[in-house]
């Protein structure tokens, strides 16, 4: 009466409901345990936020058919405690300080761009103290120069679950950084800058 | 041999692989991806994501966000790269969207992965889907089947021999 395609086929059945039923469990205790730690409400200091900007005419730094194109660099401070984001379902958290800005001549155009990024896989790292570190990404806008903008410093993160949603969420610190003008001479003491570009 | 009883399993082969392939272009058409369960293929976005685990996608958001995971193409390549989204700008008069991105695992962001001469990725047209759920490792059977031929014959040769010996 049982055929091979027959048994296959109830044996992969009962599989599936299984793991469905076991990953439903988890996913909704996940975010029951999220909720009642608070986490989309969580704190963290920005301070101390320092702007660099000087020019780079490599097409890896956004310069287009090699004109200098304005680099933005950051240092600051972070104090940010995480550990709330970590459950028995989080595989990682990957924790992103962005800035966002209005161009400065049309208020339809708007821009996100990171700063810094960290992947933290482990609890008790969760708790990110920095002091003056630099950005790791240099910046440039799109089509604009980066000086003389208005920046809204925020620290975001994501968790990567073991199975399920990826969860979103943004910090309640936030910091406001005016970009200052370039100045020429400010680049000459630098001595000429050569980009690698493969 | 019976020729009507014959038909009926054919028609029960080709009941199955329609349903499939409805059911796919059925979720196509909700995500708006043109494929919305992909598999990944290599390890630039560790540990999130290793070789082989299963991603949902999700297209019908009108603008990407920093920090989402994007599955994209490059013109000329075939093959779908899921990074995440390190800066994005939008023009919202014209409805478009600059993207730039970076694998997690990777040290230095897309620019040398796009199309040649571009620095930033369209969201309207290179993005097939924003990765909204996470299955691990699940997908390994269909890279395993598609790298190795052995596998493929196997496989082969487990249905036909699995159609020989069926007799109900």
């Amino acid at each position: 009466m049982f055929s091979l395609t027959q048994r296959f086929q109830q044996t992969s059945n009962q599989a599936i409901t299984c793991a469905s039923v076991v990953s439903i469990f988890i996913i909704a205790t996940f975010w029951a345990q999220l909720y009642h730690n608070n986490v989309f409400s969580l704190s963290s200091q920005i301070a101390n936020v320092k702007p660099q900007i000087n020019l780079r005419t490599s097409r890896f730094y956004g310069s287009v058919n090699g004109k200098p194109k304005e680099n933005l660099r950051i240092a600051f401070d972070l104090d940010a405690d995480l550990t709330p984001l970590f459950n028995w379902n989080t595989k990682q958290v990957f924790v992103y300080l962005t800035g966002s800005y209005n161009d400065t001549k049309s208020s339809s155009i708007s821009s996100e761009v990171t700063f810094w990024d960290k992947i933290i896989t482990e609890k008790a790292d969760a708790h990110v103290i920095l002091k003056n570190v630099k950005s790791k990404y240099a910046i440039w806008d799109a089509k604009d120069k980066i000086s003389e903008k208005d920046l809204d410093i925020k620290l975001h993160w994501n968790i990567q679950p073991w199975v399920g949603t990826l969860v979103y969420g943004e910090t309640t610190g936030e910091t406001l950084m005016t970009t200052p003008a370039y100045k020429k001479n400010s680049a000459k003491q630098k001595a000429p800058q050569k980009d690698a570009s493969n | 041999m019976n020729i009507r009883l014959e038909l009926t399993r054919f028609l029960n082969v080709c009941f199955a692989l329609a349903s499939a392939f409805m059911f796919w272009k059925g979720l196509s058409i909700v995500t708006n991806s043109h494929s919305p369960i992909v598999v990944v293929l290599s390890g630039s976005m560790e540990p999130a994501f290793q070789r082989g685990d299963i991603l949902f996608l999700w297209n019908r958001n009108e603008y990407s966000k920093v920090g989402d995971i994007v599955v994209y193409e490059v013109d000329g390549k075939d093959i779908p790269i899921v990074h995440r989204v390190l800066r994005e700008h939008k023009n919202e008069n014209s409805g478009k969207q600059l993207l730039l991105t970076k694998g997690d695992n990777n040290a230095g962001n897309d620019i040398p992965l796009y199309a040649k001469k571009k620095i930033y990725l369209q969201k309207d047209k290179d993005i097939v889907g924003t990765v909204k759920g996470y299955i691990p490792m699940l997908g390994y059977a269909t890279i395993w089947i598609s790298e190795n031929k052995y596998a493929k014959f196997a496989l082969m040769g487990f249905i036909g021999l699995s159609a020989l010996l069926t007799n109900e």
